[in-house]
């Protein structure tokens, strides 16, 4: 068996295979690095797969926090990982947007699925997962309330400040002035839509895109930048546990070199 | 003393700008003038028996600052202005503050009513480094320098105070030519954290002392066996790499610096100086012989070509591009060599550096990955 482990800002993801690939199974925990996210997430999955620990040939850890996790054979960034486990379960990827809490990046592939570029979001929580947090607590309401809400409309108001702290303040203004919940709902869709755009547009972005990372569990915010890059976003079965599949998928090739 | 020692001598004085500084004027018995980036003609001031330092700002907390320069401009003349306001220039003779951008002119511009110490020089770049009045209005700025300088010092800088500058000036600058083409040799011992330190050094040491060590250095340096490095081969471009926290991230996943092309590093001394008429024209001359430089006016921009070139001569795997906040030339100059490079399938890592960040971790994550794209 093959671990691979994804510590994120604000999740904890863990996924199984076999020596031959398959998927065991995966576990996700909504706490990510500086928490025991990660150890809930492995005991969860190892109890969900039943397989002993002992069991693991070779982990791979991934994400912000791997450099802290000190019981993986191996490191290996979140950039490297989304394209080995979105190469994996889509070939024809060759753009994949990844939109966790706390960054945005876009990844380039060639033909073979290897990373040919990528960008990330500079050090600002807009274009992020955060965004969405911050917006939901205004509007008080939870995460899929806020994407249910924005799918009820495609109109909406203009968030233009790019700065999260005061795009909060004004949609509190938007919110006096009138503006319906929905709205402004879709607004904080869209906002993050052109964001992440403009992100993604300083790379060549080529077809066909694949969407990871949590915040592409939100269907409304995949349709927004669908709309804005003017291309068909693919949104795979469990985005979430993409990062740490490719993990997995590390550990098998690097304990396989070493035999 | 073995290069181990020596390195590790001349990368803490890097490490450590006020304390060396301090050393220097004990040891030196002269007089510290401030010099603003991005090249000043040095050997003027030292000519005048005077110690130039280098002000690269560094990282301090903004509480002064904001009142006369604006948090979206150049993170290094904020943090200049800071230091200054904070009264930590106050041991200096003076400052040399020159014109290369809008943030260096409009902090000179307000610099006056915000610093009253110490005293404050400014010396202007022509926008037009080509045209017949070029040479006349850099000779004229640098005879003013002269001027201020002797009014300090109270003796005149003669024509052989500044010959005996310029030769050591030359014999400095081709040091330091040889040591980043060292690297290539000894990667590891120079690797990406100790070859900015060492060379960081010069900007607070007397250039004599600091040509000294750095060629003893060397010198022990080459009976020692080459040694070689498994990480990606690259040349960063740039204003600089800091803070140093950055460095260790290149240095931890094994890269190699085979050529640089910093504001702080290479292009102060790649240019070689004219050989011939007086040692002021051989100073104006050097800076209207730079080329592939953000801060100069340049019709058919070298950046990207020059860039390619050192590419293509060290068999580089890659070019590192640090982006100062908010360094307008730097942006600006950006997406036109970037074109060029993606144009040669040279593969490209931005990083856009705040100097005040105490998180490097984002960096940190862009830099493995390049290493990993690369397969290094």
């Amino acid at each position: 068996m093959f671990l691979g482990i994804d510590i994120g800002s604000s999740s904890s993801k863990t996924v199984l295979i076999d020596r031959e690939g398959a998927i065991l199974g995966s576990e996700v925990v909504n706490i990510g690095t500086g928490t025991n996210g990660v150890d809930l997430a492995l005991d969860r999955l190892l109890k969900k797969t039943n397989v002993q620990k002992e069991r693991i040939l070779y982990r791979v850890v991934t994400g912000y926090g791997r450099m802290t996790y000190q019981e993986a054979d191996k490191q290996i960034t979140e950039i490297s990982c989304h394209a080995k486990g979105v190469a994996a379960l889509y070939p024809k990827a060759r753009t994949i947007v990844d939109i966790g809490g706390q960054d945005a990046k876009a990844i380039q592939l060639d033909a073979n699925g290897a990373v040919e570029n990528f960008i990330m979001n500079e050090k600002c929580a807009a274009g992020t997962g955060r965004f969405f947090e911050v917006m939901a607590r205004v509007l008080n309401c939870n995460l899929e309330e806020l994407a249910n809400l924005a799918a009820t409309t495609t109109e909406y108001v203009p968030i233009s400040s790019i700065c999260t702290v005061f795009a909060e303040s004004e949609v509190i203004s938007q919110l006096a002035g009138g503006a319906s919940l929905a709205a402004v709902a879709r607004g904080a869709h869209v906002s993050v839509a052109k964001r992440v755009c403009g992100l993604v547009k300083r790379i060549r972005v080529r077809p066909d895109v694949v969407m990871t990372g949590g915040v592409a569990l939100n269907q409304a915010m995949a349709n927004c930048l669908s709309q804005e890059l003017e291309l068909p976003v693919v949104v795979l079965e469990s985005p979430q546990t993409v990062g740490a599949l490719g993990a997995a998928i590390f550990a098998k090739e690097c304990y396989e070199k070493k035999l | 003393m073995k290069a181990a020692e020596l390195i590790q001598a001349l990368s803490d004085a890097g490490r450590t700008p006020k304390q060396t500084i301090l050393r220097s004027i004990q040891e030196s018995g002269k007089r510290p003038v401030g010099c603003f980036p991005i090249y000043l003609p040095e050997e003027i001031i030292y000519a005048a028996g005077l110690l130039p330092v280098g002000l690269w700002g560094g990282k301090t907390s903004m509480t002064e600052v904001d009142r006369y320069i604006q948090g979206f401009c150049c993170s290094i003349m904020r943090a200049d202005m800071e230091l200054a306001l904070r009264g930590a220039y106050n041991f200096l003779e003076a400052i040399v503050i020159p014109t290369y951008c809008d943030s260096m002119k409009s902090l000179l511009a307000n610099w006056g009513i915000a610093v009253k110490t110490p005293k404050t020089l400014a010396y202007i770049i022509p926008q037009n480094r080509y045209s017949s009045g070029s040479l006349d209005f850099i000779l004229y700025q640098n005879e003013a320098l002269r001027t201020s300088l002797s009014e300090i010092t109270g003796r005149p800088i003669t024509e052989a105070d500044l010959e005996d500058a310029f030769q050591l000036y030359e014999q400095y600058r081709a040091a330091m030519r040889r040591f980043v083409a060292m690297v290539n040799d000894y990667p590891v011992s120079l690797n990406p954290v100790n070859r900015h330190l060492v060379m960081k050094a010069a900007w607070f040491m007397d250039k004599k002392v600091y040509t000294e060590k750095l060629n003893t250095l060397m010198d022990a340096l080459l009976k020692e066996p080459k040694e070689t490095e498994t990480g990606p081969r690259v040349i960063p471009t740039g204003l600089m790499v800091e803070p140093v926290k950055l460095l260790e991230a290149f240095r931890e996943n094994h890269f190699v610096f085979v050529e640089d092309d910093l504001a702080q590093e290479s292009r102060q001394f790649r240019t070689p100086s004219r050989t011939t008429g007086t040692v002021m024209e051989k100073l104006a001359y050097r800076l209207m012989d730079l080329r592939g430089d953000t801060f100069f006016y340049e019709e058919n921009k070298s950046r990207g070509s020059r860039l390619i070139e050192a590419v293509k001569q060290h068999k580089a795997d890659g070019v590192v591009v640090c982006m100062y906040k908010f360094c307008d030339p730097e942006e600006f100059d950006y997406p036109i060599y970037k074109k060029e490079l993606e144009e040669a399938h040279v593969p490209i890592l931005y990083l856009e550096i705040d100097p005040q960040m105490d998180s490097v971790e984002q960096l940190r994550t862009r830099i493995q990955s390049f290493a990993e794209m690369l397969n290094k």
